[in-house]
């Protein structure tokens, strides 16, 4: 299991080598195993050929010897026949079944069952026997009994010889495949290493096309679609940093219209509160002049008058709600926290069937103009758009800040946005208030689900507050 | 033989016995009839049948095994074939161990064989004589025994009947075998024969038997230049392990093998036609043969 979860495992290197020198395993352990059948089959055949034409040798010469009862001759003869070194002993029975020779390794007594054939015998002697015959009359029988010892012994160097022989080949085919799978493999493994390389992301590698083979045409393969991928890959870089300039120069922009927007309004709110308000504030100073001073309490007069302070009085009204939306006045007087609250406040007071709920904590006095303006715009934001969108009943602001960042959470109960259509595409407030953001350095990010309401997170470096 | 036997037995018993002894024997008498008589040479099994190796021994067990097999199939005892080496160890085992029960030698050596080992002729080869030959290529110049002079004559064992008939012969025509030309000794008659066939000798000396029984290419050619004096045939003869009975039935069955189907059959083998009876005398005359 370990080796099959080992990389070398997965290696088509080790694969290939080790699946060959596994067959050749076999195939020269099937040769050795044959070999040795076919070594024991040959030597016991052959002592078995052996000893049967001795044997009917000896049985056919002994024939007038045991006619004539020469049995001195016939043992000399035999004399010289036991000394075959395989030979363990002679024995020469008459017709009276009586032994009147034995020679070797046998007492006169002796008579060993007859084996059928030397791979049966288990006692260490191949024991036969054979009629002696003159003119087809039985004159007796010889006896031999052959040692498997030298037998056995050339088997056994026969076999060893084999194992050796086939151990060598063993290890010279496997250190021979070894090295002919490595050669073989080695474009391959190269292949392998420069896919590896590209996929890190160097493209500069190219790979050795010196064959024609399939190995060759796949390397050559490769090179052209790394120099492709490389030159796509160095246009797309390109793309991705004009784009990126793009984005920067676009976000700059943004930046720059929102600070412009920003100043516009502050100053547009400034003008309408310097000059039309002293306009407005001197109409109502001299329509309440012409009330109280017109002679004889002319009701015309007093009416038109009265007139005038309510237009007046409403053009301030209009004016005013004109200047607070464009600068809150609150935010430059006492700071993001009251103008926040003085925000949601007036929101719960025009949304009285959604309530919201604010967690203002740590020291938020001193975030800068451009960080109070944009918290400020994005809550105005959020609120604007969970009156259209959200039919929420609760919303929860938290606003709060550690030692590096500011965090702005804004939650709501409502009914959210579908997955699939918030991840296809933001609308414009979201758009809106991420570039606030990221022209701040900081992160904007939401979560929403249909049914499951809508948060945004808001996180913005506090080094970069002014 | 045993049916006269018995009533031999019966005819005295009649009066010897009382009349209850009479009724008796008469009750028992068709029992003894069914009942198996022991065969006569039943003391001397397995009888051995010893010859004179005047061929190879694998020629005299073709030549006599039906012999024997018909004497043992008629005895009831097992008969069997045995030779010797050598004449003289043939003549050695016959005169001092008296090994052979049944005893077909030489004729010159039948009396030493009587006289030193009590052998008992029982029969002879029935046949007018033996005599020996010499005989020498048809195309050499040997034509007569003149021509021997200086030459190589192939002969059997100097003791065999062969050599010694040849060597008379020799001496008798004034040709001193030992000084005017070489003898050389070969193993068989056959082998005398085939030595001058293939002109390693220039002449061979073989009893007339084993010539009438050599190949008819080999017998086209040679040619017979000489021939011995006859001699009583082979002599049968039994050991005195033998008892009379016994030799007296084997005695029987060889004379009796000629008139026989069977008989004839055994003897096909050999170049005789039978057996008959013979006299110890006339093997004596040749005993100044084996003096040389």
């Amino acid at each position: 299991m370990m080796l099959y979860n080992s990389p070398l495992f997965h290696s088509l290197r080790f694969r290939l080598i080790a699946s060959i020198v596994s067959i050749e395993i076999i195939m020269l352990s099937l040769l050795v195993w044959n070999n040795i059948s076919i070594i024991h089959s040959t030597h016991t055949d052959r002592l078995r050929d052996t000893a049967t034409s001795m044997i009917q040798q000896i049985a056919n010469s002994s024939g007038n010897y045991m006619v004539a009862v020469d049995y001195a001759t016939l043992k000399d003869y035999l004399s010289n026949i036991i000394s075959y070194k395989e030979l363990s002993y002679i024995v020469v029975v008459d017709r009276d079944d009586n032994t009147v020779i034995a020679l070797g390794t046998v007492t006169p007594e002796d008579r060993a069952a007859i084996d059928l054939h030397p791979a049966q015998v288990h006692d260490g002697v191949y024991d036969i026997a054979q009629e002696i015959k003159v003119a087809d009359q039985p004159m007796g029988r010889v006896l031999m009994g052959f040692s498997l010892s030298l037998m056995d012994d050339a088997i056994n160097a026969s076999r060893n010889r084999g194992i050796t022989i086939a151990l060598i080949e063993i290890i010279l085919t496997i250190t021979v495949t070894i090295f002919i799978g490595l050669g073989l493999t080695r474009r391959l493994a190269m292949l392998s290493k420069a896919a590896a390389e590209v996929e890190a992301g160097n493209y500069s590698v190219s790979v050795p096309t010196e064959t024609d083979d399939e190995v060759g045409k796949t390397a050559m393969a490769f090179n052209n679609m790394v120099a492709e991928v490389s030159k796509r890959t160095r246009q797309l870089l390109l793309e991705e940093k004009r784009t990126q300039q793009l984005l920067s120069e676009n976000r700059l922009l943004i930046q720059k219209s929102l600070e412009v927007q920003e100043e516009e309004r502050k100053h547009l709110a400034r003008e309408l509160h310097d000059e039309l308000g002293q306009c407005i504030t001197a109409i109502q100073a001299d329509a309440e002049s012409i009330r109280d001073l017109s002679p004889k309490n002319d009701q015309r007069v007093i009416t038109s008058a009265e007139a005038i302070l309510t237009v007046s009085a409403h053009i301030y009204d209009v004016v005013h709600s004109m200047m607070h939306l464009l600068r809150p006045s609150v935010l430059d007087n006492l700071g993001l926290v009251e103008a926040l609250k003085d925000e949601i406040h007036a929101w719960n007071k025009r949304n009285p069937k959604t309530k919201c709920i604010h967690d203002f904590t740590g020291d938020l006095s001193d975030l800068g103009e451009r960080t109070n303006i944009t918290i400020y715009r994005i809550v105005q934001e959020c609120l604007t758009n969970i009156v259209k969108y959200a039919s929420a009943t609760q919303v929860n602001i938290e606003l709060n800040n550690d030692a590096e960042n500011l965090h702005l959470t804004i939650d709501d109960d409502g009914i959210g946005m579908d997955k699939n259509a918030s991840a296809h595409g933001m609308g414009l407030g979201l758009i809106g208030m991420r570039e606030r953001i990221q022209a701040l350095n900081g992160t904007f990010f939401y979560e929403t689900s249909s049914g499951e309401g809508f948060r945004v997170f808001i996180h913005i470096p506090l080094a970069y507050s002014e | 033989m045993h049916l006269f036997h018995i009533r031999h037995v019966f005819l005295t018993g009649l009066r010897k016995f009382p009349p209850v002894i009479y009724c008796w024997l008469l009750l028992c008498y068709p029992f003894s009839l069914v009942a198996k008589e022991a065969p006569t040479c039943s003391d001397a099994s397995p009888v051995v049948f010893g010859i004179l190796p005047f061929v190879s021994a694998e020629q005299l067990v073709i030549q006599f095994s039906p012999i024997a097999h018909y004497l043992s199939k008629n005895l009831q005892v097992p008969v069997r074939i045995e030779t010797a080496p050598n004449f003289v160890e043939f003549a050695r085992r016959t005169n001092e161990n008296q090994r052979y029960d049944i005893l077909f030698t030489a004729p010159h050596f039948y009396p030493q064989a009587h006289s030193q080992a009590g052998y008992r002729l029982i029969a002879g080869v029935d046949s007018p004589g033996m005599w020996a030959v010499i005989v020498a290529p048809r195309d050499s110049q040997i034509h007569e025994l003149d021509d021997l002079l200086g030459k190589k004559l192939a002969t059997v064992h100097p003791a065999g009947l062969a050599t010694l008939l040849v060597r008379k012969h020799l001496t008798d025509a004034g040709i001193d075998p030992d000084v005017d030309l070489t003898m050389v000794s070969t193993p068989s008659h056959d082998a005398s024969l085939l030595s001058s066939y293939h002109g390693v000798t220039d002449a061979s000396a073989l009893m007339q038997p084993p010539y009438a029984a050599a190949s008819a290419r080999v017998k086209e050619n040679m040619r017979i230049i000489a021939k011995t004096e006859s001699t009583p045939h082979i002599p049968i003869s039994v050991s005195p392990r033998i008892s009379e009975s016994c030799a007296a039935e084997i005695a029987e069955l060889l004379l009796q093998m000629a008139t026989s189907t069977e008989g004839k059959a055994a003897l096909s083998h050999n170049s005789f036609s039978g057996f008959k009876q013979a006299s110890p005398e006339a093997y004596e005359k040749i005993s100044d043969l084996l003096s040389q």
